[in-house]
């Protein structure tokens, strides 16, 4: 709970609609979508405006409380948990399209904007919002900034970084900033590009301008059905490798097809399938077809026992269906998961995706694995219940030797969902001591005192005296303290 | 090296060619112990362009917040640290290919490979990097990095700095870092990559550097339009925002069109043979009229290859941006900076960005800075900015490189702090 006085000040500022600080209305506000790791917030604010967010900003750091920016909550990697009693300042209710520029393709808005919503809302420009992370009907823009996030269709894309031309910051001691804006020709360092996927350690995003695409006038789906995984692996390098470049390139592979089919999410796919690679081309309608005729030989050659293609909408988004819907479907089969997102050089794929499959079975462990392959941006999902210690532990060793053989591939620890919480004991696995201390550099550039989302990204430092007050657990403690998650 | 030093009116104290990330390393610390300036450099072009070569004077706090920012020349001469000359760390010899998997489409190679010889070795497997920014085509890698700017395929490719994956730099204190990765998605920890993506050999000198390719595409073909100079930027304004997607769209004025107008609209179609058919017909249509020209496949790439090249050895270069539904004001600026320059100007309307050259002859050069700072003026009122990256020394020192920073609050020299707290190399930008 937060002091009176604050409780007061923040009245004040947002109105008693904007302020949360009962107890059992916080609860929603103890997790992201990563259940495992949960803690009270002291309180949630809920600005309206740029001025509101500086003045929360402003009263909660004199009275000495850390403070966690929060979008739609959707994150996977605890990046939205308030540790230490933090004060959440929540951008629900900053939710205005301000502008659509659709002459110069571009877009300003508030940060709690559904990113589903901006393209909905560019569509009668004939324009859309390019990065497409899965949970787009839910997540912000805001926290795609905080994120850079992805999605299926970065492949071609790029992620959101590319887009975001300009932004309002407020920072942790309460100053307002401008970094970029109409466009991105403005001299100086790339302030934008730095903070964008900074995962609310540097400020607040309160306006955010983007760039908007010309919505794609034809799309091409194929759904490739394997007996091998490696084989599915293999096609979508052999694709790359003949220079098509398609917009999407996913692998659900047979745990996952066989949780989806289990569930009311049944896409159609063969329970029998070891891999389903979902294909996607957009752009002018004159070529499509034979570039999509080209990836169908491509995976029939690699071993593919049949491809699919959609002739309308109706049938692309029952090809879609079992790819958006696997973690839902996977939440049904077991009380507990765990989300992992490297991201390994593709041509390592085949190699990866084996050697993922012998540390399951030898830990004894169901991993089931739906990526963006395309990308090499791997989500091995670990099934586990937490009521079981011995099978935890299993989880924990299972998880760090899959995240080895990424990075000893070449890869990294995350390619979409951020380190947060959640993977901040692993940076030290691809850098080094000097690397570690530049970001803690750059992150007290933006933040002196450690006030915005202490406790998440970076490992803490060698002097404890540095660091007090934030605890150092080890990646397991967390998910056996914390309360089994609501079922999905 | 030492000749393009001095054609940017540096005498350099020496020049330094070091072969590896530790020579590199020793080159800055030993820098940094002599208190003299450390300038790095690729093969020398940009030295002496944007504030590289010539300082505002050692210990100077960058001038954050002053008009005409950190990167003003002149305030304490020419020359870098006001008592001594500058040193040059010239990358040239740190031009390996480190890791070149094709199936992949990534590349890791030493920052000083020329960016020639990298189209060279990608060429074979039908792959490429799309930089098409100003000496793009001669300079080396880590400059274009270093230097952070894009040319016209940026809104298809993503501009230089979506395509920097990892980067090794030693900073101005001395430190070895290695920032990003080689994997085409990575959001481990902050985003150190973009930062120096742009920052202008002020925080580090970049020794290593990992990049996203791209399939050459199956078909490269260039229409170039004719007419007048109202009627071409208009013809240009109707293509970018035509539903029909093009690779570049440029206005070229005068002669270097190549059509006998006095412009021409330049619109490259990239893609599968069939794609860019469709485009071609669907963009003749629309414009009404079959173009003057049509390029295709080397003679495309050879056009193109000409305009990255086009600033090479102007005595002024500079660049005006602002948003693309403003090219006809952006142009109408640039000409006249164009014309007190004796020069000519070559716009981008994808991106709304009009580069001038001028070679300067005899002219007024007192005329020039003042039409300049009107024209930055100018771009300013309408958002946009303009900013110089060649230009004699008298008329740099009146005009500023960048004219100075936004209201960062103080994280650029923070920022510069970190990497760089004696000021050892480059100062920082803007």
């Amino acid at each position: 709970m937060i002091p009176k006085a604050l409780a007061v000040s923040l009245t004040g500022i947002c109105g008693s609609d904007g302020v949360i600080a009962d107890r059992d209305r916080l609860l929603v506000y103890e997790s992201d979508a990563l259940t495992a790791y949960r803690h009270r917030p002291g309180a949630v604010v809920l600005p309206r405006t740029t001025d509101e967010v500086r003045r929360a900003v402003q009263a909660i750091t004199r009275h000495g409380l850390p403070i966690v920016p929060r979008g739609a909550g959707t994150g996977l990697s605890g990046g939205a948990v308030p540790l230490g009693g933090a004060v959440v300042i929540g951008t629900a209710r900053m939710n205005r399209i301000l502008s659509i520029d659709a002459a110069n393709r571009r877009a300003v808005l508030q940060p709690g904007v559904i990113n589903a919503e901006l393209s909905a809302a560019a569509a009668p420009h004939g324009l859309y919002y390019a990065p497409d992370p899965s949970s787009q009907t839910a997540c912000t823009i805001g926290g795609n900034v905080a994120e850079n996030s992805g999605g299926p269709h970065c492949l071609k894309y790029g992620v959101t970084s590319r887009y975001v031309t300009g932004l309002t910051v407020v920072l942790a001691d309460g100053s307002v900033v401008r970094l970029g804006g109409q466009g991105r020709e403005a001299p100086g360092y790339d302030l934008v590009g730095l903070f964008v996927g900074s995962e609310g350690c540097f400020g607040i995003a309160t306006e955010v301008e983007v760039g908007l695409l010309p919505v794609p006038e034809g799309v091409r789906t194929l759904l490739g059905i394997f007996d091998r995984i490696e084989d599915a692996g293999r096609a979508v390098s052999d694709i790359v490798s003949a220079g098509l470049l398609p917009a999407a390139m996913e692998i659900i592979d047979g745990p996952t097809i066989r949780a989806v089919e289990d569930s009311v999410f049944a896409a159609g796919y063969p329970t029998d399938a070891e891999a389903a690679l979902v294909i996607e081309f957009d752009g002018l309608e004159a070529g499509l077809d034979a570039e999509a005729a080209r990836a169908a030989e491509f995976c029939r050659r690699a071993g593919a026992r049949e491809v699919r293609s959609a002739k309308d909408e109706e049938e692309r988004l029952a090809l879609w269906k079992g790819r958006k819907k696997a973690f839902g479907a996977m939440g049904r089969i077991a009380p507990d998961l765990l989300v992992q997102d490297a991201t390994v050089p593709r041509t390592t794929l085949p190699a990866i995706l084996k050697g993922i499959s012998e540390i399951g079975k030898r830990y004894g462990l169901v991993v089931a694995n739906v990526f963006h392959a395309g990308d090499g941006n791997l989500h091995p999902n670990i099934l586990f219940d937490r009521r079981d210690e011995a099978e935890l532990e299993r989880v924990e060793r299972a998880s760090k030797e899959i995240m080895q053989i990424c990075v000893d591939s070449g890869g990294t620890i995350t390619g979409e969902h951020g380190v947060g919480l959640d993977k901040k004991h692993h940076m030290p696995l691809i850098y080094g001591q000097a690397e570690l201390d530049t970001m803690w550099g750059i992150r007290r550039v933006f933040d002196p005192g450690d006030v915005l989302n202490p406790g998440k990204v970076l490992p803490e430092e060698t002097d404890p005296a540095a660091r007090a007050g934030w605890g150092d657990g080890a990646v397991g403690e967390d998910l056996a303290a914390a309360p089994a998650p609501a079922p999905a | 090296m030492s000749e393009a030093a001095l054609a940017a009116g540096i005498a350099p104290d020496r020049v330094l060619l070091p072969e590896s990330v530790e020579e590199v390393q020793a080159v800055v610390l030993e820098a940094g112990e002599a208190g003299t300036r450390l300038l790095p450099a690729g093969r020398g072009t940009w030295l002496g362009a944007g504030g590289w070569g010539v300082d505002p004077g050692r210990g100077d706090p960058d001038g954050e917040g002053q008009p005409g920012g950190g990167g003003e020349p002149g305030s304490d001469g020419r020359q870098g640290g006001g008592t001594d000359s500058p040193r040059i760390a010239g990358t040239e010899r740190l031009d390996a290919v480190h890791h070149y998997e094709p199936a992949d489409l990534t590349l890791t190679a030493g920052a000083g490979i020329g960016l020639d010889h990298l189209a060279r070795v990608l060429e074979p497997n039908g792959q490429w990097l799309p930089f098409d920014g100003p000496a793009c085509d001669t300079g080396t890698l880590g400059a274009a990095v270093a230097s952070g700017v894009s040319g016209p395929l940026s809104s298809r490719y993503g501009a230089t700095r979506d395509n920097v994956l990892g980067l090794e730099v030693v900073t101005g204190d001395g430190r070895i870092l290695r920032i990003g990765g080689r994997v085409v998605k990575n959001v481990a920890g902050y985003d150190l990559v973009r930062l120096f993506t742009g920052s202008r050999g002020s925080l580090g000198v970049i020794t290593r550097v990992s990049v996203r390719l791209f399939p050459r595409p199956e078909s490269d073909v260039t229409l170039l339009f004719g007419g007048d100079a109202a009627g071409a930027v208009a013809a240009a304004r109707r293509v970018c925002t035509h539903e029909v997607p093009v690779a570049a769209v440029e206005v070229i004025e005068g002669d270097e069109g190549g059509v006998g107008r006095a412009a021409a609209v330049a619109v490259r179609l990239l893609g599968g043979v069939d794609e860019v058919d469709e485009s071609r017909a669907r963009i003749v249509a629309a414009a009404g009229a079959e173009p003057s020209a049509a390029l295709e496949g080397g003679e495309s790439r050879a056009f193109h290859g000409r305009r990255i090249g086009w600033e090479a050895g102007a005595a002024v270069v500079a660049r005006l941006a602002a948003l693309p539904d403003r090219l006809a004001e952006t142009l109408e600026c640039a000409r006249a900076v164009a014309a007190l320059a004796g020069g000519a100007t070559s716009a981008d309307a994808l991106q709304g960005v009009v580069r001038v050259k001028g070679s300067c002859p005899g002219g007024d050069l007192a005329a020039l800075a003042e039409g300049l700072l009107r024209g930055r003026r100018e771009m300013a009122a309408a958002g946009g900015t303009l900013t110089l990256s060649q230009a004699p020394a008298e008329v740099a020192a009146r005009v500023g490189w960048t004219g100075g920073g936004g209201e960062e609050g103080g994280l650029t020299s923070r920022i510069k702090a970190l990497f760089d707290p004696d000021s050892t190399l480059a100062p920082s930008c803007p």
